[in-house]
């Protein structure tokens, strides 16, 4: 796989990837640029620099409102999805049962089938019990869509623990509540974290199921929406630089968590440029 | 993801095939009590709503097809459900084709022309649009394509003020958020399907004399050949369900080849919003449920035939 050099084809494939990174950095770039030009409209040329969006933003409250829902929604759903996950992960990992397929289709399904369908299902279910409308509606349903890649990593995790651990353990007279607790769990905790944080993103990004059973209580996504149909203004773009920097922090932490392991425990210095 | 977690399909010699401790009873029976609770129920739940009505305001739960038969009557006139879902798939199969045709080289790119050293780097680059959050970018999109918007602007700025982009509220715009969506995942399954292609083999047809694009052509493409129809079917059943991407840059029900109609999940949202009608939208959702089990079904024989073809 070494590039070679006297071909003009990696120089074509190095110029098509600057064109795809283009795209796929222009949208990000642009709000973060016009979250401080005093435009009203975002359009080149600009209007010179100023942070009175971001004066906007925080004196405004719905998107803050959003946002400290979200900060709430989401945390406590990737914790939930990391119990359930675990179990999971464990049981998937540690014992042949039957119904073990079934188990892990019931907890993959839900990524892959469109969240609108779990939206309406779940606003159904939950107005039967006069449950809908309530932070923690989205807050279960969440669970139910961010268990399976929690339970991924958590299995992925799991997959590289020796045989011999939990053996040793057995053998010194631990029981097994104790070896799973003392032995698996710790071993399994980067796995946990890095769970934590993909459950963390799918969750703060969701906006479909939330939008069905939130009721009044917009998370923050249904609030970006709401702003984007009605009078979109650039305290959006100071919201969406805000998210940005978090995100990037997830990404990095996801990064440093997550690269030794899924680097197939070949642990390689990170690239840094 | 999970294929790969499982790794070995025998199990090794240390695993319990039942255990019947209180770790064994806790590690299967919540998972799959809180799963078949809130997952399963909801969507039975969704069948079972899809067959009642709504009157004076509360559901009455007495079985009939009256939602169906409301839906097959508007299926080509009236709400033109049909349309909808003929839209829907027109603009998820394109997307899907478009959306595998530009992440593929660009995969192939990453593999071959990026040093091996910096690959995760551009790898995790790839990725990070991934992780900030997808409303805001389709909204960065429509700041982008909007008339007055940023590429118009920039394009009159330095004097080609005659070409302007006007393709925001068609599906041309929804097709560009789903594929910003898309690329990211795509090219971290493609990009992993490249690198597993066995060099010896790129070698070896280099070799022999074969061109780079004969090698592509005739090794690689073949070699990752799963790659790709998992990526064209997860690009398909992305935009088939999404929301966001048409509401937003189709504006509801953007134009196309096939006129204006909206995709049919903005359909499903939209109907809620305006009649909060539940049972009906649940009729819908299954309508929009067995599509898409059925475009799996064409996919999974499409690709059956490939697969004896190019046997």
């Amino acid at each position: 796989m070494s590039v070679k050099s006297g071909s003009r084809l990696p120089a074509l494939g190095r110029a098509y990837l600057a064109f795809c990174f283009v795209f796929l950095l222009l949208p990000i770039a642009t709000l973060i640029v016009f979250s401080f030009q005093r435009n009203q409209y975002a359009s080149i040329p600009g209007q010179g620099w100023s942070l009175r969006w971001y004066q906007k933003l925080f004196s405004d409250g719905s998107l803050l409102d959003a946002l400290q829902a979200s900060l709430v929604v989401s945390p406590l759903a990737a914790t939930g999805a990391c119990v359930v996950g675990f179990f999971a992960a464990y049981a998937i990992h540690r014992y042949r049962f039957r119904g073990r397929v079934a188990l892990m289709l019931l907890i993959m399904t839900p990524m892959l089938i469109p969240a609108l369908i779990l939206g309406i299902g779940f606003l159904g279910l939950l107005s039967r019990f006069g449950l809908q409308g309530e932070l923690y509606s989205v807050i279960l349903s969440h669970i139910v869509l961010v268990t399976a890649p929690a339970m991924a990593l958590i299995q992925l995790r799991l997959s590289q623990m020796p045989e011999s651990l939990e053996e040793a353990a057995r053998n010194l007279g631990a029981t097994e509540w104790q070896s799973l607790t003392r032995i698996v769990l710790p071993w399994a905790l980067p796995g946990i974290a890095g769970g934590w944080i993909l459950a963390f993103t799918f969750s703060f990004d969701e906006f479909v199921i939330a939008w069905f059973v939130c009721g009044f209580h917009p998370t923050l996504p249904v609030a970006i929406y709401a702003y984007i149909v009605g009078s979109a203004d650039p305290s959006l773009n100071a919201m969406a630089a805000i998210i940005f920097l978090l995100s990037c922090v997830m990404l990095l932490c996801a990064e440093l968590i997550l690269a030794p392991f899924l680097a197939d425990r070949r642990v390689e210095a990170p690239a840094v440029a | 993801m999970s294929a790969v977690a499982l790794g070995a399909a025998a199990p090794p010699a240390g695993r319990r095939r039942s255990g019947g401790g209180l770790v064994y009873i806790v590690a299967i029976g919540l998972p799959a009590a809180f799963f078949v609770a809130f997952f399963l129920g909801p969507l039975l739940y969704l069948v079972l709503l899809g067959f009642w009505r709504v009157e004076n305001f509360s559901i009455v739960t007495s079985f009939s097809f009256g939602n169906y038969r409301d839906i097959a009557a508007n299926f080509w006139r009236g709400s033109s459900y049909g349309l909808a879902i003929a839209q829907t798939l027109y603009v998820a199969a394109t997307t899907a084709i478009l959306a595998v045709a530009l992440t593929y080289p660009m995969a192939l790119a990453i593999v071959f022309s990026v040093p091996e050293r910096w690959q995760r780097l551009v790898i995790l680059l790839s990725v990070a649009p991934f992780w900030t959050s997808y409303i805001l970018r389709v909204y960065a999109w429509q700041v982008l394509l909007a008339r007055r918007g940023v590429v118009n602007g920039a394009l009159a700025y330095i004097g080609l003020g005659d070409w302007q982009v006007n393709i925001l509220y068609t599906q041309i715009a929804t097709r560009i958020g789903l594929l910003h969506f898309l690329a990211p995942i795509l090219v971290i399954i493609l990009y992993v399907s490249i690198r597993n292609v066995d060099p010896t083999l790129i070698e070896a047809s280099r070799q022999i004399g074969a061109t780079r694009i004969q090698t592509l052509g005739r090794v690689i493409l073949p070699m990752t050949r799963t790659g790709v129809i998992l990526s064209l079917s997860f690009a398909a059943l992305v935009a088939c369900g999404d929301v966001l991407s048409g509401s937003i840059l189709g504006g509801g029900a953007g134009d196309s080849a096939l006129g204006k109609a909206p995709l049919f999940a903005n359909m499903i949202v939209r109907a809620y919003a305006s009649s909060t009608n539940l049972p009906h939208t649940a009729a819908l959702a299954i309508v929009l449920i067995l599509v898409m089990i059925a475009l799996l079904l064409i996919g999974f024989a499409a690709s059956e035939r490939t697969k004896i073809v190019t046997k």
